[in-house]
């Protein structure tokens, strides 16, 4: 009997001996990972300082045409009643279009020509289309090349203003720029 | 489409049709007092109330198609109850007669299996005669096409032009943005055919009316594209610059539409109906538009400021012989040519009003349509030369409009959205 216990109680304690061990090296490991992972912000930093040194030119290249177009970069022009010639206010904002498709010379622009409700549909699409090409050929006479501008015209299909009245009218009337590649 | 015309199975009951058909010549002219019509209450041949309705649109869809026609003029309901009631065993002819109906239409309306079925019967009074019969069977949602289907067979007895079942396509921005929308002649049904976040603009049906052609705008211009809806297709013309105005001559070949290949100056072109084969048949420094060809397809009318305003101009299908039309104003556009050859719609601008006018071609007689302090314009000919829609803001909104040849009858077709540039269905 003596001998039966003697042996349990030597078999608990080299077994619990064996579990022990296991504990130690099972607890070991967790440590290490934290110690990795505190390194890699202090790499990442240094790129970001870099960015401000970036030309207007690499900015308008990083830009999408989408976030181009939303800073408005083209100021829109206004038309005369029943006319297409470019007024003498207009002038002065096609030439500020101008020296923008100067500075960034990859640039290319759609115009669209836009009426407004008093004229009819088919004639006013003949008439959005003459007055897209008027601020087209002054934009050719500043030197832009013919190659980075399309014309469209909407007749009164799209109106900025949807009121029934000479100030919407007056805005209706226009020549839009829409940047199209760069 | 198809499904429709499986639906309706339409098949004529009486073998002896052909016989007093040709017996009962009857043209009636512009100016002639219409026909005066017995439209009696259909008989419904069932007790379901889903019947009775059934029976009661099929009779109202029926009537306001023959009060639209101006042949025919449906008789006020309270004359029917000066005489004995229908009696489909004996019909009383003298009874008719007394209330002045020169033609009888008796309506029988059943149920068979889930469907309606309608049939009509239809009687010269005076004659005592059976002129023909027709039997409808149609799905639930279809009864107003069958009514019109019955409109059409009467008016093709006339030797006039089959009207009701034609279809009216236009734009509307009930959904957003601007798509391309058809729906029947009265303005029912209407239904969307494209379906993108694109501007889709002035749309024309084909000769055929399987396909629209009209403007879209996508890749930075406007093209012209031929949707085939119930085929699923569409072509795109194969031209540069701004694309409008599409027109299909009476013959099916051709298609006019204005176009500004060279860039900034609108032309007027034409390519075959399919849209190959483009030609160009103006040429000059003004603007060229609104192509629209006579029934003859071997002239086209359009508008151009070559005189220094719009002004409505006729030339051949070749481009020749070009004729100015329209005099007296500083502003005119948008010609419809009529069907029957002898008239020109079209808008006039008058400070800052627009109304629709129509010029007798042979006459050179002028008539205003129109009278409102409103922009009415885009005027298309129904396929018989009777009725004209057009749009109109005189509501607030632009709406389309149908009214007679003679300005008569106005009413208004829809009213969700903004509605506009409708075109009309041969």
């Amino acid at each position: 009997m003596k001998k039966v216990v003697i042996l349990s109680l030597a078999t608990i304690l080299v077994l619990s001996f064996f579990v022990s061990c296991k504990k130690e090296v099972a607890q070991a490991p967790p440590p290490p990972p934290q110690v990795t992972e505190q390194p890699q912000p202090k790499v990442e930093t240094p790129p970001v300082k870099e960015e401000p040194q970036l030309t207007e030119q690499e900015m308008f290249m990083r830009k999408t045409l989408e976030e181009i177009n939303a800073e408005k970069p083209l100021s829109l022009i206004h038309f005369d009643f029943d006319k297409y010639f470019v007024r003498e206010d207009a002038k002065s904002i096609l030439q500020q279009n101008a020296a923008w498709m100067k500075k960034f010379t990859s640039s290319k622009i759609l115009i669209e020509g836009h009426c407004d409700e008093r004229g009819t549909e088919e004639y006013n699409m003949a008439l959005g289309e003459k007055r897209a090409k008027a601020a087209m050929d002054y934009l050719i006479s500043l030197g832009i090349g013919a190659d980075r501008v399309k014309i469209v015209s909407y007749g009164k299909s799209q109106p900025l203003d949807p009121g029934h009245n000479e100030g919407a009218w007056d805005m209706n009337r226009r020549g839009q720029f829409v940047v199209i590649g760069k | 489409m198809k499904k429709t015309i499986l639906a309706l199975l339409v098949f004529m009951v009486f073998t002896c049709l052909l016989l007093p058909q040709q017996e009962y010549v009857l043209r009636i002219q512009k100016g002639m007092p219409s026909i005066p019509l017995a439209i009696p209450d259909f008989l419904v041949r069932g007790d379901s109330a889903e019947l009775q309705q059934a029976a009661a649109d099929i009779h109202t869809v029926f009537q306001a198609d023959m009060a639209y026609s101006r042949i025919f003029n449906p008789l006020p309901a309270n004359y029917y109850k000066w005489i004995r009631a229908l009696d489909t065993n004996d019909l009383h002819f003298k009874d008719w007669e007394s209330i002045q109906a020169r033609l009888l239409v008796v309506g029988e309306v059943s149920q068979e299996g889930a469907d309606i079925l309608f049939e009509a019967k239809v009687y010269d009074v005076r004659s005592e005669r059976f002129i023909f019969g027709k039997r409808y069977q149609a799905e639930k949602s279809l009864l107003r096409e069958a009514a019109h289907r019955l409109s059409n067979e009467i008016m093709r007895i006339h030797g006039e032009t089959e009207i009701f079942t034609t279809k009216i396509v236009f734009v509307s921005n009930r959904d957003g943005n601007d798509e391309i929308y058809m729906m029947d002649y009265d303005g029912y049904n209407q239904t969307r055919l494209t379906f993108n976040t694109l501007k889709d603009y002035m749309p024309a049906w084909t000769t055929d009316g399987k396909g629209v052609a009209f403007t879209s705008y996508r890749d930075q211009r406007a093209e012209l594209r031929i949707l085939y809806p119930w085929e699923g297709r569409v072509t795109t013309l194969d031209a540069q610059g701004t694309n409008w105005a599409p027109n299909f001559s009476a013959d099916g070949k051709k298609l006019a539409f204005s176009s500004t290949l060279i860039a900034g100056n609108s032309e007027i072109y034409t390519a075959d109906a399919d849209g190959k084969n483009i030609k160009r048949l103006t040429i000059n420094n003004a603007a060229d538009t609104a192509p629209c060809w006579s029934p003859t397809s071997r002239q086209m009318a359009f508008t151009s400021d070559r005189s220094g305003t719009p002004q409505i101009y006729t030339m051949d299908a070749e481009g020749s012989n070009v004729r100015r039309v329209s005099f007296g104003g500083t502003y005119h556009d948008a010609p419809a040519w009529s069907p029957d050859g002898d008239r020109i719609a079209y808008v006039s601008r008058v400070d800052q009003i627009f109304d629709i006018y129509i010029l007798n071609l042979s006459s050179q007689q002028i008539i205003k349509l129109t009278e409102s302090y409103a922009r009415n314009e885009s005027p298309t000919w129904s396929p018989d030369g009777r009725h004209v829609i057009f749009t109109s803001t005189r509501s607030g909104t632009i709406q389309i409009y149908s009214m007679d040849y003679d300005g008569k009858n106005v009413r208004k077709l829809t009213s969700q959205g903004e509605n506009k540039l409708p075109d009309w269905s041969r």
